[in-house]
């Protein structure tokens, strides 16, 4: 019978996370165990697979994912242990959950369940959600999640340039504004039906701001 | 070139502001957005001593704001309410330093509408973003640092 200990080095050695004694080491358990091998053969090859079948960067969708994750994980076990123990007899039931093809068929079910939860936040819900988000500029990145003690989606932009501390950054308040739909131009107009602002762009697409007031 | 498109541009607006004299017929919307642009900070000396306050569906902003922003002070800048054209881009401008530009891709399949998202800082778009934007349920952009706090973006669904 296979101690647990070592279901969990060809984990690690699979996610490349042994360092280089434990590597060698797990190298040598390799040569002189032909049933490890072969099922670390089977998953290194589902791995590669499964592996070139997803983006090389996938954003966490939400704070809690890898919770949520560990938690549906650990009820797939349940289930299928449970399964397990219904359908095999007590002896028999290690040899089977050994076999190289349960190993990829879980394998396979983790892909598609962590597809799942990297979807969007919730498609589901009440919620705001974020489909997609795209940084033009380098050293800029998005990240959305939910954060329910906010009751809100976020999106976070990090490695923008700080405004520099001495300039203004002053607001106004719209009450109400008039678009000239054909030209795409906004005036927007405060509490006393002033003119604060007309909006619009230029043929190359950058907006265009035209105020009343400096600004700072 | 470029002087020249401004041009035209400035000369296509002069009509447009004459024709605004006329009444016109007003567009399609699939909704209308609250948007505004939130100084978060630490230091209450910093704060500029507005005291706008945010619609009534929006209730304890603040609060809310400090579970996803590690400060204590929020103070609105700038808000404002618009319409989501059908078939125009919307702006929703609480600030000339920072606004944003709104395409309506219709409404969501379960409420909501789907919207295309562009932050602009002046003359640089920040992030374009694909979103379903649903009542109840704001969106906080978190954006440049400012002073030793941080500008916030907050977009809004009015519930119809």
């Amino acid at each position: 019978m296979k101690p647990p200990s070592e279901d969990h080095d060809l984990i690690r050695w699979l996610d490349g996370e042994m360092n280089a004694t434990e590597h060698a080491a797990f190298e040598t358990r390799l040569k002189t165990d032909p049933a490890l091998a072969n099922e670390a053969q089977v998953l290194r090859a589902l791995s590669v697979g499964i592996r070139s079948h997803l983006p090389a960067d996938m954003t966490v969708p939400h704070a809690d994912f890898f919770n949520s994750q560990i938690q549906v994980r650990i009820g797939q076990l349940e289930i299928d242990n449970e399964r397990a123990q219904a359908t095999a007899a007590p002896g028999d039931l290690l040899r089977w959950l050994r076999q190289p093809w349960l190993t990829a068929a879980g394998a396979v079910a983790l892909a598609v369940l962590g597809l799942v939860l990297l979807r969007p936040i919730a498609e589901t819900s009440a919620n705001s959600f974020i489909l997609s988000s795209y940084t033009p500029k380098i050293g800029v990145q998005a990240h959305a999640f939910h954060d329910e003690a906010a009751d809100a989606t976020v999106l976070m932009l990090d490695g923008l340039d700080a405004i520099p501390a001495d300039r203004k950054v002053s607001g106004i308040h719209v009450k109400h504004s008039e678009t000239e739909p054909q030209l795409a131009a906004t005036t927007l107009y405060d509490v006393a039906g002033g003119r604060l602002l007309m909006i619009s762009r230029d043929a190359t697409g950058l907006p265009l701001i035209w105020s009343n007031s400096p600004r700072g | 070139m470029k002087f020249l498109l401004t041009s035209i541009t400035l000369l296509s607006l002069c009509v447009t502001l004459r024709a605004q004299e006329t009444p016109a017929v007003k567009p399609a919307t699939d909704g209308r957005v609250w948007g505004a642009l939130i100084f978060a900070t630490n230091d209450a000396a910093q704060l500029t001593g507005g005291r706008e306050q945010p619609p009534p569906n929006l209730p304890k902003l603040n609060e809310r704001l400090g579970k996803v922003f590690p400060f204590k002070h929020f103070e609105i800048l700038g808000q404002h309410q618009q319409d989501i054209f059908r078939e125009f881009e919307s702006w929703v401008v609480p600030s000339q330093d920072l606004f944003l530009k709104i395409d309506s891709k219709g409404p969501a399949d379960q409420g909501g509408v789907n919207l295309h998202l562009q932050v602009w800082r002046e003359q640089q778009v920040l992030v374009k973003s694909d979103a379903v934007l649903r009542a109840g349920s704001p969106l906080f952009i978190g954006g440049p640092a400012w002073k030793s706090g941080r500008l916030i973006f907050v977009l809004s669904l009015d519930r119809k």
